[in-house]
C-alpha cells in the first residue's frame, strides 16, 4: 500500500502526548492531521521553566519535535481547532473539525507591528492571567507556529481596523470566518491532555482571597524568564521578593472531595520549584508542607538530591486551612503528623501544587467511549487516549504512551 | 515494638462505624481544623493511631472522645471520608458501654440532654439545662447554674432560650411539653439501644 490509498490518522491535541503520537505514525509513513485548540503546539509543557529531573529547559526538547515536525511533508496541523463530531469505526471515521478564526494569515512574519498598533489588552493565558498582553499578540516568543493571533474581542472593532492598517504584509485578515472541516480518517488518538486543578474549589485555601497564593502552574511562569516578570520570583500581590516560601502538596489531590487520585507529578513539580527558588533567591526559607512525597523510580534521586540540599524544610501534614493577613502574608494551619504539634506557620508567599484533571473529565469525546470514574479514558476502545488524558503522568511516560498509541493507530488503519 | 491488633479489631466490630477509620491516611486536616483543637490533647488523627497502636485505656479514656460537638467541620473535609464524627461518637458511647467515663461534664449533659428526650420526645432549652445542673443535687446544681449564668444569659440575647421556660410551673412540669405518641418513641429508642447493646456486646 501506498500513502494515498491509506487512511490518515487524526491526532486530537497537540501536547507532547499528541506530538509524539503524530511524529512516530508520520515517520513510520503514515499521513497525520494534528488538530490542536490553542494557537500553537506544545501544550503545558511549553509553559515550563525547567524539566524534572535534569533541570534542562523544556524548550529543548520542544525544539526538537518541532523540527522534527516541520521535515515531515506527511503531518497537516490546523490550531485554534477542535473536533466538534465523530462517526465511523476504527479504518473507517467520519471527523468534523471547526477551526476558529486567528484573523491572521500566513503572511505573517511575526513582525509585531499590530500588537503596537492596538491598546486593547486581555488576560494572558499563557501566563496563566497573571499579567495582561495587546489584543493582538504572539501566544509567546517561541510559538509553533509562530504567527500573531487577533483577538475576537477585538476583530470587529476600529482597534481591529488599526492592527490592520499596521500590518506591512497584508496578514491581517479581519473577513476571516473560521472553518469547517471534514476528514475520512482511519484511526483517532485523543490526546487533548489536562487542566490544573481550579484551586477555588478549595475553600479553606482562599485561593481567591489573596494574590500571593499562586498554582504551581502559575509559579513556573513567576520562574521563566519570558514569564511575566521575566524570571524574578516576585510575591503577585506587591512586587517583593518573598522570604518564606510554602509549598502545599496533594491541593485537590488525593481528597474524595476533589480529585480522588494522586496526580502523580506535583511533588516533583514542587521538588523542582524548589530549585528555582534556591537559584534565585538564595536567602529565603523554602518549607514543603506534605501527605508522602511520592517520587517513583528514577525521579526518587531527585527527591533525595533536593533533601540532602537542607535548603528545604519538609513538614509532614496536609495543610487544613489558609488565612490571608492584612500585610499580605499567609497563616497555615495543620497538624504536623510526625510529632503531633498542630501549628500555625506564617509565610509571605504559597504555592498550592494543584494536580491534573483530565480534560476527558472537562470536555467529553464526542463519541461512544468509556471513561474510569474519575474522567480518565479507559483503555482498548476505538478512540484511542494517550498520555494524560489516560493517566496523571510525566513527559516521559507520555512520549512512551505516543508511541504505544501511534502503533494502535497504525493497526487500526491497516484494518 | 510489640504490634497487637485485637484493640483496632474491637473497635472495627463493635464501635459505631469503628471499620471506617481503616481508610485514614494520617493527613492530619481533621485535628488541625477543629474548632477545640486547642482542648483536645489528642484529636481524631491522633487516637486513629493509638487505637492501631493498641492502646485501649488511653483511647476510652481519653476526653477528647467527648469533646466533639458535632460540627462536622472534619467530617466534610476529610480527604478520605471518614465519618470522623460518628466515630468519635462511637467510641464515645462504646466507652460509656463499658462503665468508662472519659469526661464526666459531658456524659452528664449527655444523660440529661438524652432523658429530656426519652421523657417528652423534644430538646427542651431549660429542661436540658436543669436536668444537667441538678444531678449532683439541688446545691452542688444551684451552684453550678451560678456559675453558668453568663452562658444563661447570653443564649437569652441570642432568643436561643426563654425566660419564661425558668417560671413555675414551667420547670417543675416538664410533662405539659410532651409530643403525642412518646410512648411509641420510647419504644422505638428501647429497640435501638437493644441492637447497639448487642453489637457493643
Ligand atoms: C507545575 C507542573 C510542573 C511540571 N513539570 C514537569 C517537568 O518538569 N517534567 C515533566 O516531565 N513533566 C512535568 N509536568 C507534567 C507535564 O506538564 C505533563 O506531563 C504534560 O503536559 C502532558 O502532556 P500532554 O500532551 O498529555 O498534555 P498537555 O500538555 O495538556 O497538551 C494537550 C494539548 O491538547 C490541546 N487540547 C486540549 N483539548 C483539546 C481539544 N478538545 N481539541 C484539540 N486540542 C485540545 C491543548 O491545547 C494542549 O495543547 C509538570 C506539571 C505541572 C502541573
Ligand atoms: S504527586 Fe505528591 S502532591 Fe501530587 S497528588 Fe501525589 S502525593 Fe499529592
Ligand atoms: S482528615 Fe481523614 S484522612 Fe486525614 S487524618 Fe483525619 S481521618 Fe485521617
Amino acid at each position: 500500500m501506498t500513502d494515498e490509498t491509506k487512511k490518515a490518522i487524526l491526532v486530537v491535541g497537540g501536547g507532547m502526548s499528541g506530538l509524539s503520537a503524530a511524529l512516530e505514525a508520520a515517520e513510520a509513513g503514515y499521513q497525520v492531521v494534528l488538530v490542536e485548540k490553542n494557537a500553537y503546539v506544545g501544550g503545558r509543557v511549553a509553559q515550563l521553566h525547567q524539566y524534572f529531573p535534569k533541570l534542562c529547559p523544556p524548550y529543548c526538547g520542544l525544539e526538537i519535535n518541532f523540527r522534527r515536525v516541520k521535515s515531515n511533508p506527511r503531518i497537516t496541523i490546523h490550531t485554534l481547532a477542535e473536533v466538534t463530531s465523530i462517526e465511523g469505526a476504527p479504518g473507517d471515521f467520519t471527523v468534523k473539525v471547526k477551526v476558529s478564526p486567528r484573523y491572521v494569515n500566513d503572511k505573517c512574519t511575526a513582525c509585531g507591528k499590530c500588537a503596537d498598533a492596538v491598546s486593547a489588552t486581555i488576560p494572558n493565558p499563557f501566563n496563566y492571567g497573571l499579567d495582561q498582553i495587546k489584543a493582538a499578540y504572539l501566544p509567546h516568543d517561541l510559538a509553533m507556529p509562530l504567527r500573531y493571533v487577533i483577538d475576537p474581542s477585538i476583530a470587529g472593532t476600529d482597534e481591529g481596523q488599526k492592527a490592520a492598517a499596521a500590518c506591512p504584509y497584508g496578514a491581517v485578515d479581519l473577513g476571516d470566518a473560521g472553518q469547517e472541516l471534514s476528514l475520512n480518517v482511519g484511526a483517532v488518538i485523543w490526546a487533548a491532555g489536562w487542566t490544573p486543578y481550579d484551586p477555588s474549589k478549595i475553600e479553606y485555601y482562599n485561593f481567591d482571597k489573596s494574590p500571593n497564593i499562586v498554582t504551581n502552574v502559575q509559579f513556573e511562569r513567576l520562574a521563566a524568564v519570558n514569564g511575566p516578570t521575566s524570571g524574578a520570583i516576585q510575591r503577585p500581590g506587591d512586587g517583593a521578593a518573598p522570604k518564606k516560601v510554602a509549598f502545599i502538596q496533594c491541593a485537590g489531590s488525593r481528597d474524595e472531595n476533589h480529585l480522588p487520585f494522586c496526580s502523580s507529578i506535583c511533588c516533583l513539580a514542587s521538588l523542582k520549584q524548589s530549585t528555582y527558588v534556591m537559584e534565585k533567591l538564595p536567602e529565603a526559607e523554602i518549607t514543603i508542607y506534605f501527605i508522602d512525597i511520592r517520587a517513583m523510580d528514577r525521579n526518587e534521586d531527585f527527591y533525595t538530591k533536593v533533601k540532602a540540599s537542607n535548603k528545604v524544610q519538609f513538614v509532614k501534614s496536609k495543610i487544613a486551612m489558609i488565612t490571608p493577613q492584612a500585610n499580605g502574608n499567609l497563616i497555615l494551619e495543620g497538624e504536623n503528623t510526625a510529632t503531633g504539634e498542630r501549628f500555625k506557620a506564617e509565610h509571605d508567599l504559597v504555592v498550592l501544587a494543584t494536580g491534573m484533571q483530565p480534560n476527558t473529565a472537562l470536555s467529553q469525546v464526542p463519541f461512544d467511549v468509556t471513561y474510569d470514574p474519575y474522567g480518565f479514558l479507559t483503555s482498548g476502545q476505538a478512540v484511542i487516549g494517550v498520555g494524560t488524558v489516560r493517566r496523571p503522568s510525566e513527559v516521559v511516560t507520555c512520549v512512551q504512551d505516543g508511541t504505544s498509541a501511534a502503533l494502535k493507530a497504525i493497526q487500526a488503519v491497516g484494518r | 515494638m510489640d504490634y497487637n491488633q485485637t484493640f483496632a479489631k474491637e473497635v472495627y466490630e463493635k464501635v459505631d462505624s469503628g471499620d471506617e477509620i481503616k481508610v485514614c491516611m494520617q493527613c492530619g486536616v481533621c485535628g488541625a481544623t477543629c474548632p477545640l483543637r486547642g482542648e483536645m490533647k489528642y484529636g481524631p488523627r491522633q487516637i486513629w493511631s493509638l487505637i492501631r497502636a493498641g492502646r485501649r485505656d488511653e483511647v476510652l479514656n481519653n476526653p477528647d472522645i467527648m469533646l466533639c460537638t458535632s460540627c462536622y467541620t472534619c467530617q466534610v473535609r476529610c480527604p478520605r471520608g471518614v465519618p470522623i464524627m460518628e466515630v468519635m461518637h462511637g467510641l464515645a458511647h462504646y466507652a460509656l458501654a463499658q462503665g468508662i467515663v472519659p469526661r464526666a461534664e459531658t456524659a452528664k449533659f449527655g444523660k440529661a440532654f438524652w432523658e429530656g428526650i426519652y421523657d417528652t420526645g423534644r430538646v427542651d432549652e431549660a429542661v436540658v439545662p436543669i436536668k444537667y445542673c441538678l444531678q449532683d443535687g439541688l446545691v452542688a446544681g444551684l451552684k453550678k447554674s451560678l456559675g453558668m449564668m453568663d452562658i444563661g444569659l447570653a443564649l437569652m440575647k441570642a432568643k436561643r432560650m426563654k425566660p419564661k421556660m425558668f417560671i413555675p410551673p414551667n420547670i417543675f412540669i416538664p410533662g405539659v411539653h410532651k409530643i403525642k405518641g412518646v410512648k411509641q418513641l420510647q419504644r422505638m429508642l428501647d429497640k435501638a439501644a437493644a441492637i447497639d447493646a448487642a453489637k457493643e456486646a
